[in-house]
């Protein structure tokens, strides 16, 4: 008979998509989500004592389940490929700019970046790192962009406040805390309104 | 000078950015020394380089040197040549908004121009922001490439789309991809089979059993497609090893006249070897 936490593997190994705790307690019938994280802490716990090369992570409001980076040479070769195709600078920097603003337009962008965002723009959109998010009342009605789920996915973060301030200095969050979701969401930076995280 | 310290490296350039020394980078510049990605990350550079204090850039000494380095640069596509020539223009009209008689230890400006040099210094500042978060970025996906997990679905199930996420730019990108597939497939043309050597042989003798002689810019015809020129002149060359023909040419790349030869020997051009009576 599966213990409580087997499930939560099987159910964390199904999902195509970051699990929220919510949704854990509802197909357990839990009491509340606390137990559904209590439930992932304690598998997270089994998987450290067996050494083994799956692990839990929360991302994206949720959780998933990955492989421990030691296991990424054998992966590679798996896949058949040395590397998986990264980002160019104007892609990241841009990237940094929708994700601080989110709903950033083009002109904005441009105008950060001293240069044209166009081709940029459409390979993140490609990569469905960021979507169109409506369009700006200004001249022009230019469309404005905000990042996805998939872009906290791809960077491993559970939230919009998991980005680093800058001012001055780089100040990097905690991040990934054994102890669950950090219970202060910090002021991602300049520039934008403050951005409450979405899930 | 308040240049933001990163907690993580650089990461190295991806292929889209390029790298190094001279390199080429598509779509983007070739440089003499390191690349920049637009204007601000150059200005950015000499700021580094002369240890320049972003809430305070002398003009006289960045324009200088910021038009130095347009100088050394080699444009690939217009529309970045554009974005830097904007700048450079900034900066030329700050500078000659300074008041004169020009001190070295500080400069001044008029209301305007210190307007216009403030926001300067914060669009450089807002950049270096963007380009630490860039290389921080960089540096997550880095690390997060390592982790393999289920592929996050890119599409909800059918009977279960969100109307929000989809998007016009979306359709509108997939209806100009179809498009431009569709243009691709241009009707091709075919050139037509050029004669081979020896049936050229075989017209050459017709013509000059009718003609005793005859201009080689006459048998090549008046179309004159180049593989048809070689084909006869090869012809010819041959015919006249053979012994069929005599050549002569009158001046440097004149025309050339072949004569058919009194004692020409039965030249058989096709089928078969033709039988060399000399050499």
């Amino acid at each position: 008979m599966p213990t409580p936490t087997d499930v939560v593997e099987a159910l964390l190994f199904a999902s195509d998509a970051p699990l929220e705790a919510e949704r854990i307690r509802e197909v357990l019938d839990l009491a509340d989500a606390g137990e559904a994280r209590a439930l992932v802490e304690a598998l997270r716990a089994r998987y450290a004592a067996a050494d083994s090369a799956l692990a839990i992570v929360e991302v994206a409001g949720g959780y998933r389940m990955v492989t421990r980076a030691e296991i990424a040479p054998w992966l590679m070769k798996l896949a058949r490929s040395r590397t998986r195709a990264r980002l160019s600078r104007p892609a990241l920097e841009t990237l940094a700019i929708v994700a601080y603003r989110q709903q950033a337009s083009r002109p904005e962008i441009d105008a950060i970046r001293g240069v044209s965002s166009e081709g940029v723009l459409d390979n993140l959109l490609e990569r469905r790192l960021i979507r169109v998010a409506g369009r700006k009342d200004a001249p022009g009605r230019p469309f404005v962009y905000e990042t996805t789920r998939e872009f906290l996915v791809a960077f491993g973060l559970r939230d919009l406040g998991d980005l680093p301030r800058v001012e001055g200095e780089l100040v990097v969050p905690e991040l990934a805390a054994a102890d669950g979701h950090a219970e202060t969401q910090q002021d991602p930076g300049p520039g934008g309104p403050g951005v409450t995280p979405r899930g | 000078m308040t240049s933001p310290r990163r907690t993580a490296a650089l990461p190295p350039q991806s292929a889209g950015g390029g790298a190094g020394r001279g390199a080429e980078a598509p779509g983007g510049l070739t440089l003499r020394v390191g690349e920049f990605e637009g204007p601000f990350d150059l200005l950015l550079h000499l700021c580094r380089t002369s240890e320049i204090d972003l809430a305070a850039l002398p003009i006289r000494t960045i324009t200088d040197q910021y038009l130095a380095h347009l100088e050394a640069m080699d444009f690939r596509d217009l529309e970045t040549a554009g974005a830097y020539l904007v700048m450079a223009a900034t900066l030329i009209y700050l500078k000659s908004k300074l008041l004169v008689p020009p001190d070295e230890s500080a400069e001044q400006l008029d209301d305007e121009g210190e307007a216009l040099r403030q926001d300067l210094e914060e669009r450089l500042r807002e950049y270096a922001r963007v380009k630490t978060l860039g290389a921080w970025l960089a540096q997550r996906e880095a690390e997060q490439a390592l982790v393999w997990g289920r592929p996050v679905s890119e599409l909800p199930p059918p009977d279960d789309v969100p109307l929000e996420d989809l998007s016009v730019h979306l359709l509108e990108r997939a209806c100009k991809r179809l498009v431009d597939e569709q243009a691709r497939r241009k009707p091709r043309e075919v050139q037509p089979e050029p004669m081979s050597v020896l049936e050229r042989m075989t017209e050459i003798l017709a013509v000059l059993r009718d003609t005793w002689s005859a201009l080689f810019s006459s048998i090549v015809g008046a179309e004159r497609h180049r593989a048809e020129v070689v084909v006869t002149l090869l012809a010819v060359l041959e015919l006249s090893r053979l012994g069929g023909v005599r050549t002569q040419q009158g001046e440097l790349f004149g025309d050339i006249v072949i004569e058919r030869r009194a004692d020409a020997p039965a030249i058989v051009p096709g089928g078969g070897e033709a039988q060399p009576t000399r050499e």
